[in-house]
């Protein structure tokens, strides 16, 4: 499925560059004059990429530090006021859309926003029970494990090393529903990616929980 | 954050921590959760059949400070009010009972959410051994 139209603001704006009038390519710099257009903020066109969730992100570094040098300020000193002012825009795109592209969850959110997902409003309806149960009991287990005598230490790293194996097999998970999407542009793998995605953040918080726990016990006692 | 003195009095001493057996027709359970934020929360009410009326809530909360507190005061709410009584409680007063700050009210609603829950499950309950035992009687 094509996506028949980008959001306000999202893809170029216009192809006529500013500067010389001629058709600028759709590109960032003017493919007539080479002046600086209006940036996209999208962050896939800004990259030009295709909207993809499994990314190559040694090419997308390539493109980071190519664009970074091609944007630096020292090359806008005298240049136009709106070339001055695009110049500060697309930093400010390329800083923030290369952190949000070169990490996996942050990229797979973006598109779940894009797409219309709230990803900041979800409440437990979205969530299956069975995962809160399971949550649930685990978080009492390591409860119990560290209201425990130091027995409990080797079954706290138990329940890391648990946690991590889970927290792996998530990504694996993710891993195959991002190709699945690339591959079908289908709406309703991105929903799977969601509720994938939340489970993994429940499971993120238990790791984060028990490295802390691990962390209390390797200090002196008081 | 700066929480509120009444956030950290529930916090520091929280009202009615515990579980309540799921499997007494009587109890209706509650199981919620906020993805965004991992907290899960589970809330118990135990309800007298003959009046309605709520005797016993407990609850167990895995979470932030905020969430662990509107937990604890939904329970010191929920006791004594009828079932229909226990419906009406809004969030909006956990929030401003415990002055919570805008970025905190999703926990106050994870609180109302669990006491809808646990009803639910309640009369969800109720009903199915109503026409198990009618069906018994027959």
């Amino acid at each position: 499925m094509e996506h028949p139209s980008q959001p306000d603001g999202g893809g170029v704006q216009s192809a006529r560059c500013r500067q010389c009038g001629e058709s600028s390519g759709g590109e960032l710099f003017c493919a007539h004059c080479g002046s600086l257009q209006r940036p996209a903020t999208d962050y896939y066109v800004f990259f030009g990429l295709k909207r993809v969730l499994v990314l190559d992100t040694e090419d997308l570094q390539r493109k980071f530090y190519e664009l970074s040098r091609r944007l630096h300020p020292d090359r806008f000193t005298w240049k136009s006021a709106i070339e001055r002012q695009y110049s500060l825009e697309a930093t400010a795109i390329l800083n923030d859309g290369y952190r949000v592209l070169r990490d996996p969850l942050m990229r797979a959110e973006y598109v779940l926003k894009q797409e219309g997902f709230d990803i900041g409003e979800q409440r437990s309806k979205d969530v299956p029970p069975e995962l809160l149960e399971e949550v649930f009991d685990l978080n009492m287990a390591l409860e119990e494990l560290r209201l425990g005598d130091e027995e409990a230490h080797g079954q706290i790293e138990e329940a890391r090393n648990r946690f991590l194996a889970m927290r792996e097999s998530i990504d694996k998970e993710l891993e195959t529903l991002y190709r699945r999407f690339d591959d079908t542009q289908d709406r309703g793998v991105l929903q799977q990616v969601r509720t994938v995605l939340n489970r993994r953040r429940y499971v993120r918080n238990l790791v984060n929980e028990v490295e802390k726990e691990l962390a209390r016990e390797g200090q002196p006692a008081q | 954050m700066a929480y509120s003195n009444k956030v950290l009095d529930h916090y520091n001493n929280p009202r009615n921590v515990g579980a309540l057996d799921k499997h007494d027709p009587q109890v209706g359970t509650g199981m919620v959760g906020a993805p965004e934020c991992g907290d899960v929360m589970k809330l118990q009410v135990k309800v007298n059949p003959a009046t309605g009326i709520i005797e016993d809530a407990k609850f167990k909360t895995f979470g932030c400070g905020s969430a662990i507190a509107s937990s604890s005061l939904a329970t010191e709410m929920l006791k004594g009010k009828t079932v229909d009584e226990a419906l009406e409680i809004k969030n909006t007063v956990i929030v401003s009972e415990l002055a919570l700050p805008p970025v905190k009210i999703h926990c106050s609603v994870l609180a109302e959410d669990a006491i809808k829950a646990a009803i639910a499950d309640y009369k969800k309950k109720n009903s199915v051994g109503n026409h198990a035992a009618a069906q018994v009687a027959q």
